[in-house]
């Protein structure tokens, strides 16, 4: 049987294959090393050491595509650290020793989202359509009468990589124990409603109205009217009101929570 | 003239290489979510297509052919295909970053991408050829421009479907339906739109 397949064999034609075919790819062979010389690319291998010490998370918080783009625009000094919020002090430490830029260590940040409308925030209109945030702003700024009312589309939901944002009668609420504090969300907001406010804060305020009270009376169950009333009982003096609303200065916050019972529309919120 | 038309019509609409011959489904499927990176990918998939039908019609005429061996068409098209996007991937890499990043891994994908494979298949088929396009005899010429207007219906094809899908995710649609499956749905629409060519 074996012999019968040996005598199938035409070599003349074995021969003839072998040749051609180990010409054509000798032939491609050599063009292909001529090209890769040609098309060398320098790279920067301490981009390389640097994208190592990044999170990895690829959350695109930095305004970059990824973690490797945000490592290369690094090294060529286009942005800075701090946009990264999902990298650890320690690992950022090591990446200014390797660029030599300067580093300052900083609270870590997480996100939260400054409004509790939802279903107590009044609508304008039934919306029907697609779901996204963005899209739903385009018309009339959203269906609700609040301009800065949550919209509860959930493009914030959408972008988390960590999966800490869920919707909690149509207002994104943000999970702060898994947030990855990549500010993915905060861009992705189109009413700017979600901040990085630092990991040790006790209380937040719900709202990010710029409306007189009485507006807000008309719109809303639970916006900051802008009474005063936290600031004025602060023992700290780590409120004020800026633009009919109320502000934490979280450097003089001692987590008392006065301001959290006294505050008439429950708008200041405890984590 | 009416030969240039008819090979224009031919590879374009006729017997365009996705939506009627059903070949290079995969990057038609995977790279078409947004205009750009579809545009570039039937651009890329054109080059290699044009340069694939440049190098593999003179080799299986004049090395294949009087060598009497023709059965090594597959090897050496897939060796031939494999070597120059390899090529084109460090030209990329060094001249068009952006491109280079955008089309990520369906460049080597194009390696294996059937409808090049299917090209230069196609274009060595003499017999077939002249039946498709009503010319006398195959030549060079007609290899080579083929292979571009292939590649340009591949384009067509990816184009299209990329503006209808952007469309598409824009809309309130039920969850079942949602990515994948209204995708496949709006294919079978465009082919079906290209099979009025065909009739």
């Amino acid at each position: 049987m074996n012999l019968l397949l040996l005598k199938s064999i035409n070599f003349n034609t074995l021969l003839i294959v072998i040749a051609v075919v180990a010409v054509i790819s000798i032939v491609f062979a050599v063009l292909i090393v001529l090209v890769s010389k040609l098309c060398l690319v320098k790279t920067d291998e301490r981009a390389d050491a640097v994208a190592s010490h990044l999170a990895g998370a690829n959350c695109g918080g930095c305004g970059y595509a990824g973690c490797s783009d945000f490592a290369k625009a690094l090294v060529e000094g286009k942005a800075s650290l701090s946009c990264c919020g999902a990298t650890s002090n320690e690992d950022k430490q090591e990446i200014s020793a390797i660029l030599g830029i300067p580093f300052d260590a900083e609270e870590k940040k997480l996100a939260v989202v400054r409004c509790a409308g939802g279903v107590n925030a009044l609508d304008k209109f039934q919306y029907v359509g697609n779901e996204g945030c963005f899209a739903q702003s385009l018309l009339q700024g959203g269906s609700k009468v609040c301009s800065t009312a949550c919209l509860g589309g959930g493009s914030c939901k959408a972008i988390c990589t960590n999966h800490a944002i869920s919707l909690k009668e149509g207002v994104a609420v943000v999970d702060r124990s898994i947030c990855g504090s990549c500010g993915a969300c905060v861009i992705a907001c189109p009413k700017n409603l979600v901040e990085l406010i630092p990991a040790s804060a006790k209380v937040y305020v719900a709202c990010a109205t710029k409306c007189k009270g009485k507006d807000v009376m008309g719109a809303c169950k639970v916006g900051c009217i802008g009474c005063g009333l936290c600031a004025k009982n602060c023992p700290n003096g780590a409120i004020s009101m800026v633009d009919n609303i109320a502000v934490i200065d979280y450097s003089k916050c001692s987590g008392c929570k006065i301001c959290v019972s006294k505050c008439p529309r429950k708008c200041i919120k405890e984590f | 003239m009416a030969e240039f038309i008819m090979i224009i019509v031919s590879a374009v609409f006729i017997n365009n290489f996705v939506v009627v011959q059903f070949l290079g489904i995969c990057p038609f499927l995977g790279v078409s979510k947004d205009f750009k990176s579809a545009l570039g990918m039937g651009l890329a998939v054109t080059f290699v297509m044009t340069i694939t039908c440049l190098i593999t019609y003179p080799i299986y005429v004049y090395v294949l052919t009087p060598l009497k061996i023709e059965f090594l068409e597959i090897i050496v098209f897939i060796f031939v295909i494999a070597s120059i996007v390899q090529m084109i991937e460090m030209a990329l890499k060094k001249f068009s970053p952006s491109l280079y990043n955008a089309m990520g891994i369906y460049l080597p994908l194009i390696t294996t991408n059937c409808a090049v494979l299917g090209v230069a298949e196609l274009v060595i088929d003499e017999a077939q050829m002249i039946s498709l396009l009503g010319i006398s005899s195959m030549n060079m010429g007609v290899a080579v421009l083929y292979g571009l207007f292939a590649g340009l219906g591949f384009t067509l094809a990816i184009v299209i479907m990329s503006g209808l899908r952007e469309k598409i995710t824009r809309l309130p649609i039920n969850k079942h339906l949602k990515g994948f499956p209204i995708a496949m749905i709006a294919a079978c629409f465009i082919a079906m739109a290209f099979f009025v060519f065909s009739v």
